[in-house]
């Protein structure tokens, strides 16, 4: 599974593509988005969901910082800081310039170790529950009258959860959604009925 | 990099990956001793749009960079059309003919080749609905706003449809085609049986991701540079209008 949450920002075009070339060798990483200024990465970061970020200490200010509560900034940031000038603290991890590669290796993948997803699953796209419960049944065939029936809901609220469901994963067919079960291992190829979905 | 100055075939001789952009922008080869930005001139594209592109390309940065926002919504929109017709024409066909290919594969069971072709169909409708409603509705709308947009333009009976249509209804609609192209190499990867014909899995896949590559470039263009660009217009031909 590529991450795909991981942003890199800093101010120096040099330095980010340092950073990114050192989370590509990484195990799994494939994805990083840069930014280079503050504006275009906040309106970012407040709608998408992220695996981590890793920005200098200079763009890492107070009003930015508001923008995140701790086990946040905790889990998922780190501050790039130089020669050890930034003291910002509260727990959240740093890596500095006069680092050695493989200090800075082991800080960002014990980041991204402790928040690994399952097998195949992809974090933007987490489902509830209830609507893996509701992409089985299509997946198997089901109707949405028979969905209702199954779980007691009613109709209207089987397609709201449809509904939402489409838009999370991009998916709306019922084919589509059956590979998407098959491969995040909500249901396996051999349940399916032969007949043509 | 490639520069203004540059000779337009320096260029490509020396970065290969530019050749896809060529279909896209629709310029010929053939490009003599003339420069990059000679070169966009005849063929009616904005150079600085060009090499925006192009180096972003170069540098597997991602597409939108945020310079990208002070072109005109024509060169984007343009350039949009001549990437959906791209896909249309070239990349998701390519991807079909493939797919079949697979499909007569002798270790898939009749399950798998059901559930690969009716994946494929529905995606291949679902693919070019997306693109439809783009180049019918949202496209041509983008355009008559820039027109608006311009002092001496005001259209009263634009304005009052401003009130019912905005961008905001396709943004929230707006779905990407990209997941389930993830899903399908996944399944191949990892659910369906080997197959003996190794290479044509090889070839499946690698077209998959670069189709994937595609259009990931292509929807972060239309959400988070022409979306954006184009509420910003909205309320400003809004404003403009209501006053004094
Ligand atoms: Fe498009
Ligand atoms: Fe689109």
């Amino acid at each position: 599974m590529n991450r795909t949450g991981i942003i890199v920002a800093a101010e120096s075009y040099l330095l980010r593509k340092g950073v990114v070339s050192i989370l590509n060798r990484m195990p799994g990483v494939s994805v990083v988005r840069e930014f280079e200024a503050l504006p275009a990465l906040e309106k970012f970061i407040q709608t998408r969901k992220r695996d981590l970020l890793v920005i200098t200490y200079t763009l890492f200010d107070q009003s930015f910082k508001q923008l995140f509560n701790e086990g946040d900034l905790q889990d998922r940031t780190i501050i790039l800081t130089h020669k050890r000038e930034w003291q910002g603290g509260s727990g959240i991890p740093t890596i500095d310039s006069d680092d050695g590669k493989g200090l800075i290796i082991n800080k960002m993948q014990a980041l991204l170790d402790a928040q690994v997803p399952g097998p195949d699953e992809d974090p933007l796209l987490t489902l509830s529950p209830r609507e893996k419960t509701i992409v089985r049944l299509v997946s198997l065939g089901y109707t949405n009258k028979q969905i209702a029936g199954e779980l007691f809901l009613s109709a209207h609220t089987v397609i709201t959860h449809r509904k939402n469901i489409g838009h999370k994963l991009g998916i709306k067919s019922v084919s589509g959604l059956t590979v998407y079960a098959i491969v995040n291992n909500i249901i396996t190829l051999e349940e399916l009925s032969s007949n043509p979905v | 990099m490639i520069s203004r100055e540059m000779a337009m075939c320096r260029a490509v001789l020396e970065n290969n990956r530019l050749l896809p952009l060529f279909a896209r922008f629709n310029i010929r080869l053939g490009f003599g001793e003339k420069s990059v930005e000679e070169v966009c001139w005849i063929n009616e594209v904005d150079p600085d749009f060009f090499m925006e592109i192009a180096n972003a390309y170069l540098e597997e940065d991602d597409i939108p960079r945020e310079d990208l926002a002070h072109f005109p919504l024509k060169s984007m929109v343009k350039y949009l059309r001549a990437t959906h017709t791209y896909y249309l024409e070239v990349a998701l066909p390519r991807v079909e003919l493939l797919i079949t290919q697979l499909l007569n594969q002798p270790e898939l069971s009749q399950k798998e080749v059901n559930l690969l072709s009716g994946f494929f169909d529905d995606y291949k409708k679902e693919f070019m609905q997306h693109i439809f409603q783009e180049e019918n509705e949202v496209l041509p709308y983008i355009l008559e706003l820039e027109k608006q947009s311009l002092p001496d333009q005001p259209d009263p009976e634009f304005i009052s449809s401003l009130k019912v249509y905005s961008i905001s209804k396709f943004e929230q609609e707006h779905d990407r085609l990209e997941y389930s192209l993830e899903n399908l190499s996944r399944l191949i990867i990892k659910y369906l049986p080997p197959l003996e014909n190794q290479e044509l899995c090889l070839k499946v896949l690698a077209e998959l991701s670069d189709l994937v590559k595609d259009l990931v470039d292509h929807a972060n263009m239309e959400d988070r540079v022409l979306i954006p660009r184009v509420s910003e217009l909205e309320q400003q031909v809004l404003s403009e209008k209501k006053g004094p």
